[in-house]
C-alpha cells in the first residue's frame, strides 16, 4: 500500500532524475501527437489565413496578394445572405424539432416500455448513423426517386390514392435534407438522454406518483429538470456539427436544385471545389473556423475541467 | 409503470366498500392502454427507417431485370411483419419459460416456411456479379441497353482493399499515439500541461471539415494529393483528439497503486507503462480502434476530394460511382454492392456496442 512517506521518497527520487531522461519521455510519449496536430491543425489554418489574402484559383498559382476577396465576402457576394438564411433555417430546424425535441420524445418512450424492447427501437435508431453516408444516402435517394418506383410514392399512390408520382428533390429539398439531417441527429440526444433518464433515482417517480402526478405531470417536474445539462450539451455539440457537416447534403442534393439546399460550410466547399476559387472559399472559411474555436470554448463550460486538469501523483521519470 | 396503481389505491382508501378487484383491474388496463400507444408509436417512427434498409437487402437478394420488383418486398414483408407482432405477443403472453420457447419456435418454424414458400423462389446470387467478374460494368450496361458509361470502374477487391487498408492504417498509427500521449497528460506533471490539456479540448470539438480547403491545397503543394498516405495522414490527424480524450480517461482510471508498486519494484516509468498500465485499459484500446477503424471505414467527404485515380478508390467511392452510372438505374447490383458495403460496417458496431456507448458517455462527461 502506499503512504504519503512513499509518494514523498518517490517524488524525491524523481526530482533527482536526470533531466534528460524528463526531455527524451516528453519526446517518445507527446511528440508523434505534438507533431501530427501541429502539420494538421495548426498548419492548415495558416494557410487557410494566407491563402485567404490571395486570388488563388483554379490555376493553383498565386499572383498577387489582395484583400479582395473579403471584399467579395463582405459586399459584392449577393448570394450570401440567401446562403446565411438557409443556413439558420437548416441548423435551427433540425435542432429544434430532430435533434433535441424527437431525441427526447425517443428517449423517454424508450425508457418507458420495456427494457428488451426499448433497446430495440434504440437499435433500429441507431440504424441511420450506423450506415456509411454515401449508403444512407442512397437509401434516400430511392425513397424519394421521382419515378413510381420511389418508396415513398409507392405508399403514397398505394395507399393514399395519389394520382401522379411527386417529386421531392424539386419540390421540398429544404425538408428533405433536414429530415435526413435530423434521423441521424435525433439518435445522440436519443442515447445521451436515455442515460440521464437512467440516472433519476426511482423513487423521485414513485414519491410524484403517491402526490399524484400523472406522466405528463412527472416528465414536466422530474425528468426535465433532469435533463437540463444534457439538454444544453446537446444543443451546443449539434449546433456546431450542424453548422460545419455538409456531407449528407452533398451527397443527397450537390446542394440544389441551383443553390436551394447549399448551406454556409457547402457554399465554401463549392466555391472552392466546383469553382476552383481556392481564395475565396478559404476566406469564407475562416468565419466557419472562428465560428467553430468560439462554440468548442463555450463547450468547455460543460465539461469537468477540475477533473480533467487534476494534477499527477507520481513525480517519477 | 407498476407506480400507476398507487394513487387509483389512495383515491379509493377514503370511502370504505371498495372493490379492490375492480381497482386494480382498471389500473392494469390503464397501463396496458398506455403500453398500446406507446408502441404504437413507437413502430411508426420506426417504419420509415426500417422499411428502406429492409427494401435494400430485398432488392440485392431478389432484384432479377433490373427494375425494383416491389411485389417480393410486400410479400416479404406480409412475412416479416406479422412474424416480428407474433414474436412479440409470444414474449408478452408467455406464462413460462417452457412456454415461451415453444411459442417462438412455433412462430420462427411458420414464419421460415412462409418465406420460403412466398419469397424462397425469388431469391438468387446474381446481383452480386461484382464479387467475381471483374468487367461486370460493362455486363450490367449491356444488359439495360447502355453501350458505354462513363465510369472506369476497378475490381472491387482493389477498392475493398483500399478501404482496409487505410482504415488499418489509420487504426494502428491512431491507437499508439494516443496511448502514448494520454499517457504522458495521465500521469506526468511537466511545464505546459494544463494549457495543453485545455488545448485538447478545444481541438476535441473543432469542425475539421471546415480545413478541407487548406488541407487539399496543403496536400497538393508536397505532393501528397491523390495518395492513400496523404489521406491516411489527414485521418489519423483528425482522429487524435478524441482517442487522446477518451484514453485519458480510461488511464485516469487506472489506480495509482499499481504503478506505485511496479516503481517500487525497481521498473521504470516506460516499463511500468507497457507491462502494468497498459493491459488495464484493454477495453479502451479496444473501443478507439474499433471507433476509428469504421471512421476510416466509412470516410466518405475527404477521399472524394482528395482521392482522384480510380486505383485509388475506396468502397465509399465505388459505391458512390457505381450508384452515379448509367448503371445506377439496375437497382439489384446498386444494392448489392450497398450490402456489401453496409454489413461490415454494422457488424462492427454490433461486436464493439458495448465499449462503444461506455466511450460516448464517457466522452459526454469529460
Amino acid at each position: 500500500m502506499t503512504t504519503i512517506a512513499d509518494e514523498l521518497t518517490i517524488e524525491r527520487r524523481g526530482h533527482a532524475g536526470s533531466a534528460a531522461r524528463r526531455r527524451t519521455n516528453f519526446v517518445i510519449f507527446l511528440g508523434p501527437a505534438i507533431v501530427l496536430t501541429i502539420l494538421f491543425f495548426v498548419v492548415p489554418v495558416i494557410i487557410d489565413i494566407a491563402v485567404s489574402f490571395t486570388d488563388l484559383s483554379r490555376s493553383l498559382r498565386i499572383s498577387e496578394f489582395t484583400t479582395e476577396q473579403y471584399e467579395k465576402v463582405l459586399r459584392t457576394d449577393r448570394r450570401l445572405s440567401q446562403v446565411i438564411g438557409l443556413t439558420f433555417i437548416y441548423v435551427f430546424g433540425t435542432l429544434a424539432i430532430f435533434n433535441v425535441t424527437f431525441g427526447l420524445i425517443l428517449a423517454i418512450t424508450t425508457t418507458a416500455i420495456r427494457n428488451v424492447s426499448g433497446s430495440f427501437f434504440r437499435g433500429v435508431w441507431l440504424l441511420p448513423r450506423m450506415s456509411p453516408s454515401v449508403l444512407y444516402i442512397l437509401l434516400w435517394l430511392w425513397a424519394v426517386s421521382p419515378t413510381e418506383a420511389g418508396l415513398v410514392n409507392q405508399v403514397l399512390m398505394q395507399a393514399f390514392g395519389l394520382d401522379a408520382p411527386l417529386d421531392l428533390l424539386t419540390s421540398a429539398p429544404v425538408a428533405l435534407i433536414i429530415i435526413s439531417n435530423g434521423f441521424i441527429g435525433a439518435s445522440m440526444g436519443m442515447i445521451i438522454f436515455t442515460a440521464a433518464i437512467r440516472g433519476i433515482p426511482e423513487h423521485l417517480f414513485h414519491a410524484a406518483a403517491v402526490d399524484g402526478a400523472g406522466t405528463f405531470a412527472k416528465i414536466r417536474f422530474i425528468t426535465l429538470p433532469a435533463l437540463r445539462w444534457p439538454i444544453s450539451f446537446v444543443t451546443i455539440y449539434q449546433t456546431l456539427s450542424l453548422l460545419v457537416s455538409f456531407e449528407y447534403i452533398l451527397l443527397l442534393t450537390k446542394g440544389g436544385p441551383f443553390y436551394d439546399t447549399t448551406v454556409y460550410a457547402l457554399y465554401v466547399y463549392r466555391r472552392a471545389f466546383e469553382s476552383g476559387q481556392y481564395g475565396y472559399g478559404a476566406a469564407l472559411a475562416l468565419f466557419l473556423i472562428v465560428i467553430g474555436v468560439v462554440v468548442a470554448l463555450i463547450g468547455w463550460r460543460f465539461f469537468d475541467m477540475e477533473r480533467l486538469l487534476q494534477r499527477p501523483r507520481i513525480e517519477v521519470h | 409503470m407498476a407506480a400507476q396503481a398507487i394513487p387509483e389505491l389512495s383515491t379509493a382508501a377514503s370511502e370504505p366498500p371498495v372493490d379492490w378487484d375492480a381497482v386494480a383491474a382498471r389500473a392494469r388496463g390503464v397501463r396496458r392502454a398506455k403500453a398500446v400507444v406507446l408502441y404504437a408509436f413507437l413502430i411508426a417512427v420506426s417504419l420509415p427507417i426500417i422499411l428502406p434498409y429492409f427494401w435494400l437487402v430485398t432488392i440485392a437478394f431478389s432484384a432479377r431485370t433490373g427494375v425494383a420488383e416491389t411485389a417480393v418486398l410486400w410479400r416479404s414483408m406480409a412475412v416479416v411483419v406479422p412474424a416480428v407482432v407474433a414474436f412479440w405477443l409470444t414474449a408478452a403472453l408467455a406464462q413460462s419459460r417452457r412456454q415461451l420457447w415453444i411459442g417462438l419456435t412455433a412462430v420462427a418454424a411458420i414464419a421460415i416456411f412462409a418465406f420460403a414458400v412466398l419469397v424462397g423462389p425469388d431469391l438468387h446470387l446474381g446481383n452480386f456479379i461484382f464479387l467475381w467478374e471483374p468487367d461486370f460494368a460493362s455486363v450490367v450496361r449491356s444488359r439495360i441497353g447502355e453501350v458505354k458509361g462513363a465510369v472506369q470502374f476497378p475490381n472491387v477487391w482493389h477498392a475493398f482493399g483500399n478501404s482496409i487498408l487505410i482504415a488499418g492504417t489509420q487504426t494502428a498509427i491512431v491507437v499508439t499515439v494516443a496511448s502514448l500521449a494520454a499517457y504522458y497528460l495521465s500521469r506526468f506533471q511537466f511545464p505546459g500541461r494544463s494549457s495543453m490539456l485545455r488545448s485538447l479540448l478545444v481541438l476535441h470539438a473543432f469542425p475539421v471539415l471546415t480545413l478541407i480547403v487548406p488541407m487539399f491545397l496543403m496536400l497538393y503543394w508536397i505532393g501528397l494529393l491523390d495518395t492513400l498516405s496523404g489521406v491516411i495522414l489527414v485521418l489519423v490527424a483528425f482522429e487524435l483528439p478524441f482517442a487522446i480524450f477518451i484514453m485519458k480517461g480510461f488511464f485516469d482510471a487506472v489506480p495509482w497503486d499499481i504503478e506505485m508498486s511496479a516503481l517500487t519494484d525497481g521498473a521504470s516509468r516506460r516499463q511500468a507503462f507497457v507491462s502494468v498500465v497498459l493491459p488495464q485499459v484493454r477495453n479502451g484500446i479496444l473501443a478507439i480502434a474499433v471507433f476509428t477503424f469504421i471512421r476510416g471505414w466509412e470516410e466518405y467527404i475527404f477521399v472524394f476530394t482528395f482521392l482522384i485515380r480510380n486505383s485509388n478508390w475506396t468502397m465509399s467511392l465505388y459505391m458512390y460511382w457505381v450508384r452515379d452510372d448509367v448503371m445506377g438505374v439496375d437497382y439489384g447490383v446498386v444494392s448489392a454492392v450497398g450490402v456489401f458495403y453496409l454489413v461490415p460496417s454494422l457488424i462492427l458496431y454490433m461486436a464493439a456496442q458495448r465499449y462503444l456507448m461506455q466511450m460516448s458517455i464517457g466522452g459526454v462527461k469529460g
